[in-house]
């Protein structure tokens, strides 16, 4: 009986509180840490060469860049926050992006009919890989870690299957010159504005729907939310297979911009969005991150190797320096626990549950 | 009040940039630097010998035309991180770009972009879909170096039976048209069967993999084509691994340091070395006749040099990639 009086109290809590202000202030300091960081390394790139860093053309390329890996970074941040891990997004993407080209082939002809199809069809691959991991973590008690690497070698695989290895070319003419190239109005790239509105949407679903909420509260201590009586298991299942939907969407957004399904390409994929991410202030630890952080953290590397390119610095500076700023910005998220902030911020928020050192967080986080 | 200041400061930051733009588009390129051409070679992938010695030879024809030259280039052979590089490199607004596009379509776009600017484009090695986009297209006759990797194994190999090509993944237009051309080679010779192409997507682990099990399916393959670099150094490990060195020739494709020495030991019987230095300069000549407004070649085709274990210390030397100019 008193354990049903817990889950009461604790749902009570959990919906009751609005967004609380010190997680609010932590988590804007955070990203404007992150913002300091990019505005330090534009304001540098800018002096070396002024006349060509910072002009329409250039930030148009670095925004247009990032898109994918924005859309890509929503999903990987909400399984970041649960403390799970998705290496799957770049074969997934492929994989979505090849039966996409196939299902457009299919359908003929190069108008929104056969646009509208391959983007249904996309998505529902990327789902459906989504739910086949989330499940596998959830209830097959698989690592996450493990299921995400046989997913991205299986979906990998499945795809050079289906294409013989050899690069599909098929993306119907209106998708590539609206989505892939094109512009909404004046210099804005269409394939960036999507980019923007999957964000927005996942923020709001983030940090101002009880999803969200959730989600925090299961990475940052899932066996709490297991006895305040969220549905643990149900809600990683969900939070897996929006991140396969959004690497299935960005598929057909990859084919569209790329006009190639770039089976051999996405390799890093995963590994770059997860960096992103990292960068942005999401721990892999889990209970913490904004997806407003990862994508500032996304932009970090693609500025860093645009400003390279342009003041002529061998590329190859660009890996050592992004590896110093990953560093760096988890030293920074190990220093903040250890001090306690987001720990007693959920001991508080889930004060009927038993109070959450760090240690119990990090062995439950697996 | 300490999240105040350093948004304070941000702003500050963010205001400096805006007047740093105002300055840069009132200002517009000087023209006193102009005489000067201004290139940038992009490579299909950095740190490749063969990238290395069309660089070389691109360094040294600049030096002679009077422009200079900055080289980048992906990590890896991968049109998803050149993209960037050329959008980047575009936006640094050279007077000309030399480019190995790493996908036939992937690179359309970005290399369009870059004529769009009205930046001159010469095309080195790889080429693409719609190649009217450049000035001129350099690169070895490919489909003929096929054909000569072909005469290399029959020579080797001069009895006759089964021969496999290993090659680095679908969708490069080199890699392809050497296929084609071993391929056709093969077919025409009723005493060579052709058991096709594997690919190893640039990855030696792989290729000695894909070899390995190949020989298990067919013990009697007596030759191996492998397309580029890393297929040759894993086609050979294969070979090694299951011991049949002696049976099967391997003739690669390519010359560096790494491949030579293969060569001397006796891993790879023939090298087909392609002539990046002639590529380079060749470019470098249509690039800076595209930009004094003199007529340019459209498609160049450079030859071949085979190199084997006897002329390797004397005619073969020269034919060798380099590391650094």
């Amino acid at each position: 009986m008193s354990s049903t009086s817990t889950v009461g109290h604790g749902a009570d809590q959990l919906e009751g509180e609005p967004e609380p202000t010190r997680l609010g202030k932590i988590m804007k300091f955070q990203n404007l840490r992150t913002l300091l960081v990019l505005l330090a390394i534009m304001t540098i790139f800018t002096a070396l060469d002024p006349s060509t860093f910072l002009t329409a053309f250039n930030i148009r390329g670095i925004v247009v860049n990032t898109s994918i890996l924005a859309v890509l970074g929503v999903g990987t941040t909400l399984v970041l926050i649960t403390g799970g891990i998705d290496l799957s997004v770049g074969s997934v993407l492929v994989f979505s992006g090849v039966v996409a080209d196939k299902a457009m082939v299919a359908a003929g002809g190069q108008g929104w009919g056969a646009t509208t199809l391959g983007i249904a069809v996309a998505c529902v691959s990327g789902l459906a890989w989504g739910l086949l991991n989330g499940v596998l973590v959830a209830k097959a008690k698989v690592p996450p870690l493990i299921v995400t690497l046989g997913t991205l070698g299986a979906a990998l695989g499945l795809a050079q299957i289906i294409t013989n290895g050899l690069d599909l070319r098929n993306a119907p003419t209106v998708l590539v010159q609206t989505i892939g190239t094109g512009n909404l109005i004046g210099q804005l790239p269409f394939l960036s504005v999507i980019a923007a509105l999957v964000v927005v949407i996942g923020i709001v679903l983030l940090h101002r729907t009880r999803f969200g909420l959730h989600t925090y509260a299961i990475g940052s201590n899932a066996e709490a939310g297991r006895r305040v009586g969220l549905r643990v298991d149900r809600h990683l299942i969900l939070v897996y297979a929006l991140a396969g939907l959004l690497a299935g969407f960005g598929g057909l957004l990859n084919l569209a911009f790329f006009q190639s399904t770039t089976i051999g390409g996405q390799s890093s994929t995963n590994l770059n969005v997860i960096a992103g991410a990292v960068i942005g202030g999401t721990s892999v630890l889990g209970g913490v991150g904004t997806i407003f952080g990862t994508v500032l953290g996304l932009f970090i590397p693609a500025v860093l190797q645009n400003g390279f390119v342009i003041t002529g610095i061998q590329p190859f500076w660009q890996q050592v320096v992004v590896g110093a700023v990953l560093i760096a910005a988890v030293y920074l998220d190990q220093r903040k626990r250890a001090n306690g902030s987001p720990g007693k911020l959920w001991s508080s928020l889930l004060t009927r549950s038993t109070p959450t050192t760090s240690t119990a967080r990090k062995a439950d986080s697996r | 009040m300490k999240i105040t200041t350093v948004l304070a400061a941000g702003l500050t930051v963010m205001a400096a940039f805006t007047s740093a733009t105002a300055c840069s588009s009132a200002d517009g390129s000087p023209a006193s630097t102009k005489e000067l051409h201004k290139l940038v070679f992009i490579q299909g992938v950095a740190g490749d010998g063969f990238y290395v010695s069309m660089k070389c030879g691109i360094e040294a024809e600049a030096k002679k035309l009077g422009a200079t030259v900055t080289t980048q280039g992906p990590a890896k052979f991968d049109p998803t991180l050149q993209t960037p590089i050329v959008q980047s490199v575009v936006a640094s607004h050279p007077d000309a770009i030399l480019i190995a596009p790493t996908d036939i379509s992937a690179m359309q776009t970005p290399i369009a972009q870059a004529k769009a600017a009205g930046i001159k484009v010469v095309l080195v090695d790889t080429t693409l879909k719609d190649p009217s986009v450049a000035v001129s297209s350099v690169s070895s006759d490919n489909l003929g170096g096929g054909k000569a990797a072909f005469k290399a194994i029959k020579q080797l190999a001069p009895t006759g039976g089964k021969v496999l090509t290993v090659s680095v993944q679908p969708g490069i237009s080199t890699a392809d048209d050497r296929t084609r051309g071993f391929s056709q080679a093969a077919k025409a010779d009723p005493a060579y069967k052709d058991l096709g192409v594997q690919y190893d997507q640039n990855d030696p682990a792989k290729a000695a993999q894909i070899v390995t099990a190949a020989l298990q399916k067919d013990p009697d393959i007596v030759g191996i084509f492998a397309t580029n670099l890393f297929s040759a150094e894993g086609a050979a490990t294969g070979v090694r691994q299951a011991g049949r060195q002696k049976q099967v020739k391997i003739v690669g494709f390519d010359a560096d340091p790494a491949q030579v020495s293969a060569l001397k030991e006796g891993t790879v019987q023939a090298l087909v070395a392609q002539q990046p230095q002639t590529i380079g300069v060749e470019g470098v000549k249509q690039a800076v006749a595209a930009l004094k407004g003199k007529t340019t070649t459209s498609s160049i085709k450079t030859g071949f040099s085979i190199i084997n274990r006897d002329n390797l210390d004397s005619t073969g030397q020269a034919a060798i990639y380099k590391t650094s100019c």
